[in-house]
């Protein structure tokens, strides 16, 4: 089909107001990371666009050298908090993983479990914050707050449901011809899983988890409410940045935000084939 | 009903020639039949008449209009779609009703013309039925049925046939034909397949690598060929073909083995550009016998109603009945008076006495 | 699905059909693979038991009454301080937890429908072919990944009133402009808003275009041959074949905006005062700042079984998802 130059027009026009509406939030942050001090503690006119003088002086800062007179070095620096989201967000993302996967396997060849669908559905339907004072209470009683295996626990379960339907699709979607040719040569049920099926799963499995982890690693309610000091994540860590004499670190803050932004965006893009279907829990399977 | 003129058409995709100077004319009422291997031009040939794809250069014309610059949706083109493109998630008599629709029809009658359509088509019966899941010999009809009703001059079929299996195509086959001798609506039909062009065409148009090679009926093109492309395509199997040189008044094959002509296919032979002829005779134009060509048999097909045999350098010969041949014995097979076809081996083209 | 007059499409594969009558028994006669099911959806069968049915009950069980964590008793010893059914009391009472509840609404209201026709309408362009599409298709997802803590504080260092949006705004009228952004209460909301739109309209986006994708081409160009404009063919054509895609992609955002919680927090922290004071925001403070947990459990159920209702009510009356329109 031909179209009307003034549909090119428009087009384009259309695109680039999109295109400008998602790029300004994330170039003023990053913008802002490579700042100097002098210029994002800047206002009304001094303010700029772009960095006059681009500096990693804020990723030094967070990670524990003093860069300027103006603000003290930071007690507690950015690399405990990092270590605490990659820890929880990998563990939480294995335990969603393993059990998902297995429930997965259990309900789409066997039948087991067929409460599960449903169930985590709902799990997925309720605010977090209207569920979470038993866990709190839990978490104490338990010992579990502060720590990220408490957290990857937590994680595990509120992702359970994204790693379950996911895996869920992509069994069912699996031609059962091999596995049935499998059993025939004498491979009992579990070798036939571990040996067959899984190996075929490779690159399912792999999208599913990194979608997961993004999901874990994303999380700034769950580690504010069950971590207070020694395993605080990056997002809890960044907002709670400021300094007695300055007020807000904005810098420092936007190239935390900046480390925690760009793992997700690149995994999300590499895996951005499988959005749809993980994101619809596999409602929608493109 | 409208005729159609092709007039020079060439249509590019980047460096690709996809169709090379086409000059086509269809008539009023006529049964056409693109043919030809996939990628040979014929679905662009058949989107450039719906208006789907603007060619490059040249026109189409419908009767005396110009309509080259007219978008699809105003050149009154009933398309019949490989998959028939039927609305799934509407019923029968919605699938019916669309066109009308479309075009602002007042209720009444919209609903006096479904109701002829479908009492035409043998479909009066599930008109309210979900048009999902219907077998496809009603897809098909309801797909004609759909463009139909608005009437349209011209008729476009794209390989229709293609996702039937085989066991079911003579039935389709047969109702196309009849639905069109009932419309009367001049029919351009893509396919490749042989068989379809065959049994329902008035006339083939037979293309490849984007060029027409040959228009004509389909005996005409069966029984003369324009070029070695269109004698080895059609037939099944496709002709013998055994390139050799004009000799005296015979033909002496590359392969080994001479082929005596008749005066009149000498007088044919010699008007080839050079000494070099190509040799083509049908499988099933041939017995056995004393002289003619002596190749060794590679294998017998046997089929019940008819004998295949596949003969060393490509050569097939089909017979009517069982023949006592062995494999790898060389047999003789002799042309019969008149099979003869010679081309000339530099342009591939046909030589006519 | 046969018709007297025809033969039924492909679906029926007599050889397929006996591959899965044997497979069913196979699998019910097999004690074994039974048992192995049992075993494999075990974890995830005990992961809920443990962080959600458990929990359940004990938060029922809380919300009868009148514990905190500052009433120096054990959570088992709650009953001591029984309340019966004085939380719901007041959860039915209190107008703070009410305009939570209808600003998330509000929210849900103003930003799904603009996230939905945004997310359409991009996706409508993107259904055509154009130079530099594959780049700016992963560009457009970009907001949708950020982590929505980090999108909250680019937004708040946006709107700050001497920021670079009012920077903009400036430098287009020629005046000197002081929006108060976050600090105004009616527009505090509209900027949470934005920043909600800004993330979430690449995910209608994404979705909503695997849903035109699907849309096949050959009816689109049934219908235009048959004389239907675009607008015609969107809604004949294209309208009810996502149908189903539509409602999937509205009940994501509008369960994922009941949960709304890190952006705004980020921005405004649910203020200036309860101006942008969402349910969860509304149950974050209640629980940090005024340590009122039961009330909270009380609140949290009352949430819960109302969501339980409507998302019932709203199943009973959609297509089965995961079925194709």
């Amino acid at each position: 089909m031909t179209r009307s130059p003034a549909f090119h027009v428009f087009r384009t026009a259309a695109l680039l107001l999109a295109l400008i509406f998602v790029l300004i939030p994330v170039l003023w942050m990053v913008s802002m990371a490579f700042k100097p001090i002098q210029e994002w503690s800047a206002t009304g006119d001094l303010l700029t666009w772009w960095p006059r003088d681009p500096t990693l002086d804020n990723f030094r800062y967070i990670f524990g050298e003093r860069t300027s007179e103006l603000i003290v070095a930071l007690e507690r620096t950015a690399g405990r908090p990092i270590l605490a989201s990659l820890l929880s967000s990998v563990v939480g993302t294995a335990i969603a993983m393993l059990a998902g996967t297995a429930a997965a396997y259990g309900l789409s060849r066997f039948g087991s479990g067929r409460n599960l669908p449903l169930a985590l559905i709902q799990l997925r339907l309720f605010p977090p914050l209207a569920v979470m004072i038993p866990v709190m209470v839990m978490w104490a009683y338990l010992d579990l707050i502060d720590t990220w295996w408490g957290l990857s626990l937590v994680y595990g379960i509120v992702t359970l449901p994204f790693a379950f339907w996911l895996m869920k699709t992509y069994f069912d979607d699996m031609p059962r011809e091999i596995e049935e040719a499998a059993l025939v040569e004498g491979c009992s049920r579990f070798r036939v899983l571990t040996r067959v099926t899984l190996p075929m799963m490779r690159g399912p499995l792999a999208s599913s988890a990194l979608l997961v982890f993004i999901l874990n690693w994303s999380d700034y309610l769950i580690a504010l409410m069950l971590t207070t000091r020694e395993w605080v994540t990056i997002p809890v860590y960044m907002a709670s940045l400021s300094s007695s004499m300055t007020g807000q670190l904005y810098g420092a803050k936007a190239a935390l935000g900046l480390i925690a932004a760009v793992p997700p965006v690149i995994l999300g893009i590499a895996i951005q084939k499988h959005l749809v279907r993980g994101l619809t829990f596999g409602a929608l399977k493109q | 009903m409208t005729s159609i003129h092709l007039s020079q058409i060439v249509k590019r995709f980047g460096d690709f020639t996809a169709l090379q100077e086409m000059d086509l004319r269809i008539h009023d009422g006529e049964f056409i039949a693109l043919l030809g291997p996939s990628g040979c031009g014929k679905s662009t040939t058949m989107n450039i008449i719906a208006g789907m794809e603007d060619p490059s250069e040249g026109r189409v014309m419908f009767g005396d209009r110009d309509v080259t610059a007219l978008p699809m949706q105003k050149r009154g083109v009933g398309f019949v779609f490989q998959n028939y493109a039927i609305f799934t998630h509407m019923t029968v008599r919605e699938n019916l009703a669309y066109g009308p629709r479309m075009h602002g029809a007042p209720r009444a009658e919209i609903e006096r013309r479904v109701v002829e359509m479908a009492d035409f088509l043998d479909l009066g019966a599930i008109l309210d039925r979900p048009s999902a899941g219907l077998s496809v010999n009603i897809l098909q009809r309801l797909a004609i049925g759909r463009s139909a009703i608005m009437e349209p001059a011209i008729f476009l079929l794209d390989e229709p046939l293609s996702n039937v299996d085989a066991a079911f195509r003579a039935v389709m086959r047969r109702e196309l034909k009849s639905l069109q001798q009932r419309f009367e609506q001049t029919m351009v039909y893509v396919t490749h397949d042989q068989l379809e062009a065959m049994t329902m065409a008035d006339r083939i148009a037979v293309m490849d690598h984007g060029v027409l090679q040959q228009v004509g009926t389909p005996l005409e093109v069966y029984n003369a060929p324009a070029n070695l492309f269109v004698a080895q395509f059609l037939g099944a199997p496709g002709m013998n073909l055994l390139p050799g040189m004009l000799d005296g008044d015979g033909i002496v094959l590359e392969g080994g083995g001479r082929i005596a002509l008749d005066d009149r296919e000498v007088r044919t032979a010699r008007r080839a550009t050079g000494r070099d002829v190509v040799y083509g005779f049908r499988p099933e134009e041939a017995r056995m016998g004393e002289d003619g060509v002596t190749r060794p048999v590679s294998f017998v097909e046997r089929i019940g109603a008819r004998t295949i045999l596949h003969m060393e350098g490509g050569i097939k010969a089909v017979f009517e009945n069982d023949v006592a041949v062995a494999e790898g014995r060389p047999v003789t097979l002799s042309p019969n008076p008149g099979a003869a076809r010679i081309f000339d081996a530099g342009t591939g083209a046909r030589l006519e006495g | 699905m046969t018709d007297t007059t025809g033969r039924t499409l492909p679906a029926a594969d007599p050889a397929a059909v006996a591959r899965t009558a044997v497979r069913d028994a196979k699998d019910a006669g097999g004690g074994t693979s039974t048992r192995l099911g049992t075993w494999l959806t075990l974890p995830a069968q005990l992961l809920i038991l443990f962080v959600a049915v458990f929990p359940l009950l004990m938060q029922l069980y809380l919300s009868f009454t009148d514990w905190t964590p500052l009433s120096g008793r054990n959570w088992t010893e709650a009953y001591t301080l029984w309340a019966g059914t004085w939380n719901y009391e007041d959860v039915f009472a209190d107008d703070r937890f009410w305009g939570a509840l209808g600003r998330t609404l509000l929210i849900v209201v103003v930003a799904v429908p603009v996230e939905f026709l945004l997310g359409l309408g991009l996706a409508t362009l993107f259904m055509d072919e154009f130079p530099g599409k594959r780049v700016l298709y992963s560009i457009m997802l970009v907001p949708m990944m950020i982590v929505p803590a980090v999108a909250g504080y680019m937004f708040y260092l946006l709107f700050q009133s001497d920021g670079p949006i009012n920077g903009l705004l400036s430098a287009i009228s020629g005046q000197d402009v002081a929006i108060r952004w976050l600090t105004d209460p009616d527009l505090a909301i509209v900027a949470v808003m934005i920043a909600d739109i800004w993330q979430w309209t690449p995910l209608m986006f994404l979705i909503l275009l695997a849903g035109l994708l699907g849309v096949p081409q050959d009816q689109l160009k049934a219908a235009t041959l048959l004389g239907a404009g675009p607008w015609q063919r969107f809604r004949t054509i294209v309208l009810p074949k996502i149908k189903t895609i539509i409602v999937i992609a509205l009940a994501i955002r509008v369960i994922e905006i009941f949960k709304i919680f890190d952006t705004l927090f980020i921005m405004t922290a649910g203020g200036p005062g309860v101006a942008t004071e969402t349910i969860s925001v509304f149950f974050y403070k209640i629980m940090t700042l005024e340590l009122a947990w039961s009330y909270v459990a009380a609140a949290g159920l009352v949430v819960l079984v109302g969501l339980s209702v409507v998302a019932g009510v709203a199943m009973a009356f959609l297509p089965k998802p995961g079925k194709r329109a």
